[in-house]
């Protein structure tokens, strides 16, 4: 490569390197409008599921309204109540936009490029970070997120803050173990960390959604619970709490709170798509055609240009269905109460996942990596097999309707 | 210990492909600090005795927010501790334990090993469920 160009680059200054920079640059700012159009998104998304309109002043569609926001909240008063704790009141917000941005570099956005198609030599890796923990950094990141949350809460001196910071703590540290023992159920039947190779073993074997279903189901749940989103939304539930942690921030502070719940949807909704959904893969099945993952070199200059570009298409648009399905699940279900949430992590949810964490292994022991969606069926029967024996809490139980004050028949 | 070492894909990645991740951080460090200062810069400052005061539903604050809590989440932190050191565990685990031949005595010793420690994990989890650590009602 140095030959080509007129200066000469230093050893460390990989042609990977620089792609990844620029992958790094342009996936950023594409997050950053994500996470602006994803507050339009639910907002319209809102109102049509209320049978509203929706914001439709600030230009076509209110496709401006975003823009209006954010130069608005730049705009306002950067207010700090009496008694806060001022260097934690002050980072919170950034400990906590910051870990959800930083996410973003473990995420392959396209596959492979091969430089021969432009005269170059090498392949390299359209993703920001091209290491071999990547799963494993995704999840440290996400889980930084829960200093902000937490420190924000007990910074600000107000007791709404301070049960929501207390809350959120209690349930991201909980569904947390969840979501790392489903994911551990991928990285056995992928055998790697890296999450350009997880594509690859789905394009072979097809998609680890039809493989695994459960832990595909609860590590969305989990996801869910970890960006505090409806119906784990018990921080900042507003009907108790009146706005959990950030109740007392104002200004670009409290936007950066909801640009690290965007974020963190768009980056979680990502995840679920490369390590479930098959990343570029546009065929769920293990036979077929399917994208390759390095542009063959028979397809020249053109078709390594296009082929990221379909691959990049393809992933965006399963995120955008991740988003989309994330709202109308907040818009849909009502709100869990604080022990039922609890409940559902450490009775429900760490059971379940340990089931299929055993049931993997077990495939895996055998060598039938590419026959897992008997193990995933297996794990869906032990857990409804086993659910009778665990004990069963008595207190809040349901109350039947007949006979009860709240039946429609009368006793 | 050889034979997982030359069965597992080769190292590509050194500590240069760590430097993305340094220009991310930075990035995002960057635009932290941008916000904490735009907004320190811009915008009204007025400050007032009954504004200055935290929200407590439009009451007078008492006392401090800064108060004991249940002893629930101390605990249940603690369970955490326990998992998430578990699961940390067992994802190096999980890398080498596939590159094992499958069905070998050796596949089942990995197997077996981590069973038990699994297992002993499962012992303290049922300990904290008849205690009632999850429980919050």
């Amino acid at each position: 490569m140095t030959d080509l160009l007129p200066i000469s680059l230093p050893a460390w200054l990989t042609p990977q390197l620089l792609v990844s920079a620029l992958v790094i640059v342009i996936v950023l700012h594409v997050a950053l409008g994500a996470a602006a159009y994803g507050i339009w998104l639910e907002r319209k998304l809102s109102a049509w599921v209320q049978d509203r309109v929706g914001p439709n002043r600030v230009g076509p569609f209110g496709l401006l309204q975003p823009i209006a926001d954010g130069l608005k909240l730049i705009t306002k008063e950067e207010f700090r109540p009496r008694g806060v704790d001022v260097a934690l009141f002050s980072i919170a917000p950034f400990l906590s936009v910051i870990p959800a941005m930083v996410g973003i570099a473990a995420i392959p956005w396209a596959g492979g490029l091969d430089l021969s198609a432009f005269g170059l030599e090498g392949v390299v890796r359209l993703q920001g970070a091209d290491f071999n923990l990547g799963i494993v950094f995704l999840l440290a990141s996400a889980s930084l997120g829960v200093y902000g949350v937490t420190l924000g809460g007990w910074a600000s001196n107000s007791k709404y803050s301070f049960f929501g910071g207390l809350r959120a703590g209690a349930q991201m540290i909980s569904y947390e173990i969840p979501m790392g023992i489903c994911l551990l159920c991928v990285v056995l039947a992928a055998g790697t960390l890296r999450m350009d190779e997880v594509i690859r073993q789905q394009t072979d074997h097809g998609w680890f959604l039809l493989h695994m279903p459960l832990p595909a189901i609860m590590f969305y749940i989990c996801m869910l619970a970890e960006a505090n989103r409806a119906p784990f939304d018990l921080a900042e539930a507003e009907s108790e709490l009146v706005g959990g942690w950030h109740t007392e921030y104002s200004s670009m502070k409290w936007a950066s709170f909801f640009l690290a719940e965007y974020i963190h949807v768009f980056v979680g909704s990502a995840f679920f798509a490369v390590i479930f959904m098959g990343g570029w893969s546009v065929n769920p099945l293990p036979f077929g055609p399917d994208l390759p993952d390095v542009n063959p070199a028979s397809w020249g200059a053109l078709g390594a240009i296009l082929l990221p570009l379909i691959q990049f298409g393809v992933l965006m648009g399963k995120v955008v269905l991740m988003v989309a399905l994330t709202m109308m699940v907040r818009w849909t279900l009502p709100r869990f109460r604080f022990d039922q949430l609890m409940r559902l992590a450490w009775e429900g949810l760490i059971p379940a996942s340990l089931v299929c964490l055993l049931v993997t292994s077990a495939v895996v022991y055998f060598g039938k990596q590419e026959f897992m969606f008997i193990g995933g069926l297996a794990s869906i029967v032990l857990v409804l097999l086993g659910r009778p024996f665990l004990p069963r809490d008595e207190t809040n139980r349901r109350i039947g309707m007949i006979g009860s004050r709240f039946s429609p028949v009368s006793a | 210990m050889d034979h997982i070492a030359s069965t597992l894909a080769p190292v590509s990645s050194t500590l240069d492909s760590y430097l993305p991740v340094v220009l991310i951080v930075v990035m995002a460090v960057g635009f932290g600090a941008f916000n904490l200062v735009a907004t320190e810069l811009i915008g009204p400052k007025v400050a007032g005795k009954v504004k200055m005061s935290t929200y407590e539903s439009g009451m007078d604050p008492i006392g401090t927010a800064r108060q004991r809590f249940h002893v629930r989440f101390y605990v249940l932190a603690m369970t955490f501790l326990l998992f998430d050191v578990e699961v940390v565990f067992l994802y190096p685990w999980a890398v080498a334990y596939t590159k094992v031949e499958p069905g070998s005595p050796e596949a089942g010793l990995y197997l077996g090993r981590v069973l038990f420690f699994v297992l002993t994990s499962i012992v303290a989890y049922v300990y904290a469920w008849r205690k009632g650590v999850f429980r919050f009602d």
